[in-house]
């Protein structure tokens, strides 16, 4: 392999892109030259440095106000784009239904009626993860050892949550505890990478759960399902590695 | 609802390509209601992930946008040649990337031409793969490997200057 050759496919290797055998022939391009792996590594920090110190633009909460105003009624376009007053002649119910909808809108952006599930575990979590962070009481039990971790937890709830061992990746498990989270205990696994701590709620799966994805606060909010579990991360890691932790407690055996 | 459960999970990432191509919040904000209206009309033509899906509506509104508003930065920027990685290229003033500093890396990144900017920021902050970067700048695989390629070449040269000139006296 010439370094040119090399050269094209280091993006689609340090990207993770490189199908399999092309892989190994690379790598062994680059354990013979130093010069290829000095630019593999040039390039693996300059991923990081975006990564980690690239700004993150979260969409401002007062975007989501008028978006939903704008959705929540289908009466909404041709009433306040194109009055047509016969459409309305046709279409008795239609008045009521918007004004239902005006309703619903401005009691979902105020806050006043219940908010959706999705909505509401978000901010169980996002407060829990900060009450624990104030107080500095991230865990009840301190222990890296998931074999003295699960059985806290199984001992105290009634389920028994996976707890997984990430520290070869670079999270290194420090403990858990409990909290309440939708009106039930649940289990609270705490990671730490570098210096931030990211805790990851374990309850029982109520039904198929949105996959979040979201910025609030500063702080990044992840959730996804496995085996029956759903787990919430929130962290002020940034979103990558939070992601990095998802993929690999949603993949590692427990 | 299904727009709640599908769409809004992803406005952050919605906006976030919006703010990156745009550079302009009032812009992104726009654009990105724009498109997620969009979203909730064709909400039954959904197919696959619900992310990368927002994210070419978010794209095509911002192309729309920049047609309209600045469309020196769509003129000619794809018709340069894809750059390889020089490998041989080992030079001493190669700067620690990791160590560099966040603003300037923010300003470097902003300046990069529009096509360029939104493969890496879709790579690097959204963490797609090259099929769904693909799909959502409407472009061959190819294209898509050729301008993240060219964005980081593009990227690099751009610190290594500008720390070249806050700090002249390390010539070497």
């Amino acid at each position: 392999m010439t370094n040119e050759e090399a050269g094209a496919m280091l993006h689609a290797y340090v990207d993770g892109e490189l199908e399999p055998s092309r892989c190994v022939e690379l790598e062994a391009h680059l354990a013979a030259n130093p010069a290829a792996r000095a630019a593999c590594e040039r390039l693996r920090g300059m991923s990081a440095a975006i990564r980690e110190k690239a700004d993150y633009h979260a969409a401002p909460a007062t975007l989501l106000g008028p978006l939903l105003a704008q959705v929540s009624g289908p009466a909404a376009s041709p009433a306040t784009s194109a009055p047509r007053p016969s459409i309305w002649r046709l279409l008795p119910g239609t008045g009521v239904a918007m004004a239902a909808a005006a309703f619903l809108t401005w009691t979902i952006a105020t806050g006043y009626l219940r908010p959706g599930e999705t909505e509401r575990i978000t901010q169980e979590v996002l407060s829990s993860h900060v009450r624990a962070t104030l107080a500095q009481h991230s865990f009840d039990v301190a222990s890296s050892d998931q074999h003295t971790v699960k059985p806290w937890l199984s001992s105290r709830l009634n389920y028994s949550p996976p707890v997984i061992d990430l520290s070869a990746q670079g999270f290194e498990l420090r403990g858990a505890r409990l909290d309440y989270v939708g009106g039930q205990p649940v289990a609270v696994l705490v990671y730490q990478r570098r210096h931030h701590v990211i805790d990851a709620y374990v309850r029982p799966a109520h039904g198929p759960a949105a996959a979040v994805s979201l910025t609030r606060d500063g702080f990044n909010i992840q959730s996804f399902a496995r085996d029956g579990m759903e787990f919430w991360l929130v962290s002020d890691l940034n979103r990558n590695e939070l992601s990095d932790l998802a993929r690999l407690l949603a993949q590692n055996p427990a | 609802m299904k727009f709640d459960q599908l769409v809004l999970p992803h406005l952050d990432a919605a906006y976030n390509l919006a703010r990156w191509i745009t550079r302009d919040d009032h812009d992104a904000r726009d654009v990105t209601q724009e498109a997620a209206l969009r979203a909730f009309r064709f909400l039954d033509g959904l197919r696959g992930e619900p992310r990368p899906w927002l994210l070419a509506l978010v794209r095509n509104a911002c192309m729309t946008w920049l047609k309209a508003n600045r469309p020196a930065e769509l003129s000619g920027i794809d018709s340069l040649p894809a750059e390889l990685l020089p490998v041989e290229e080992n030079t001493p003033e190669t700067i620690a990337l990791r160590a560099v500093d966040r603003r300037m890396l923010n300003e470097a990144l902003a300046a990069l031409p529009a096509f360029f900017r939104e493969a890496l920021i879709l790579r690097e902050l959204e963490d797609l793969s090259y099929r769904d970067i693909a799909r959502i700048t409407d472009a061959p695989i190819g294209t898509v490997m050729s301008r993240l390629a060219r964005a980081r070449r593009l990227l690099a040269d751009s610190l290594r200057a500008i720390q070249n000139a806050s700090a002249p006296q390390v010539h070497e």
